[in-house]
């Protein structure tokens, strides 16, 4: 889990709470990958993704004083996060269906071990239902527990296991449409 | 987590936000209107900190306490006068009383020396 450690924000928050703006900027870079990543996880655009993240930490700016802790200020974070990229998505037109034939053969150098599938799995998320998505994100980008997400998204533990089964059925058989029915 | 689980993992994982991503937060922070850097906001936003609100509510808590206090020692007052104003009303009648019982003693000594005489 790479949650940031309580020591290496701690310090931050105190700095920021006596008026140290420079703290915000270290708070923004520890954070920036873990929400950036959310919503491009979410809207699979990088663009709106930046725009998304910015406004997380524009709203983290105007809510500073009720952050309690850097526990706190993570899972403020993750929830902000999920509910802005929730509503950039309400607000775009309907996308087209994911054909994963469309997918291109990824032109940069990746860190994945299969680059091609990988950014299937990513176009496929990003074609689940919008509620559902969030755990799917959640459990699989954060490494959450489903308690953890159920905070987060504020519903009941039993709505989270019930979407997360859901996204696994649908993008299982995505994928295996994909593979041309060689499951992995 | 089975491979396939695995796999939508090492899709998911953490990707580097885009260059200059802090420094354009902090530019869009810089043109936030004056507004929330008013007094108003201010103190909103000191008044918000959740170790202010912990002291406020031990400070109404202690306030209660101390009003809660002051009214039993009031009411503890206020018995204490009315019976020491009814220890008062019993000793000026048992001293009535007393003074009458002294009074016939005296009238009947007196008719005893009288007829003595």
């Amino acid at each position: 889990m790479t949650t940031p450690t309580l020591d290496r924000c701690e310090e931050p928050l105190g700095r920021l709470a006596r008026g140290d703006m420079s703290a915000f900027e270290e708070i923004v870079k520890e954070h920036q990958s873990m929400v950036f990543s959310i919503a491009y996880h979410y809207l699979h655009d990088r663009s709106l993704a930046d725009e998304a993240a910015q406004d997380v930490f524009l709203r983290l700016y105007q809510n500073l004083a009720s952050i309690a802790s850097p526990r706190h200020l993570t899972f403020w974070l993750r929830k902000v996060a999920c509910r802005r990229a929730l509503d950039m998505a309400r607000r775009l037109p309907k996308a087209p269906p994911v054909s994963l034939q469309d997918i291109e053969e990824p032109a940069a150098e990746s860190a994945d071990a299969d680059p091609l599938l990988s950014e299937g799995l990513r176009r496929m998320v990003a074609s689940l239902p919008k509620n559902a998505r969030a755990v799917v994100i959640l459990r699989y980008q954060e490494e959450l527990e489903l308690a953890e997400i159920a905070q987060i998204l504020d519903v009941p533990l039993n709505t989270v296991k019930s979407r997360l089964e859901r996204s696994l059925g649908i993008l299982r058989e995505k994928l295996h449409r994909w593979s041309g029915g060689v499951t992995r | 987590m089975n491979p396939w689980e695995e796999s939508l993992r090492e899709a998911l994982r953490r990707k580097a936000a885009p260059e200059g991503f802090a420094d354009r937060v902090l530019a869009r922070i810089r043109e936030l209107p004056v507004r929330e850097k008013r007094p108003w906001f201010q103190l909103r936003a000191f008044i918000a900190r959740p170790a202010l609100r912990w002291a406020a509510a031990v400070l109404c808590l202690a306030i209660a306490g101390s009003v809660a206090y002051r009214e039993q020692q009031e009411r503890q007052r206020r018995q204490g006068e009315i019976a020491r104003m009814q220890v008062k009303q019993a000793l000026r009648i048992a001293s009535v009383k007393l003074n009458a019982a002294r009074r016939m003693v005296q009238q009947v000594n007196q008719g005893t020396a009288q007829n003595r005489l």
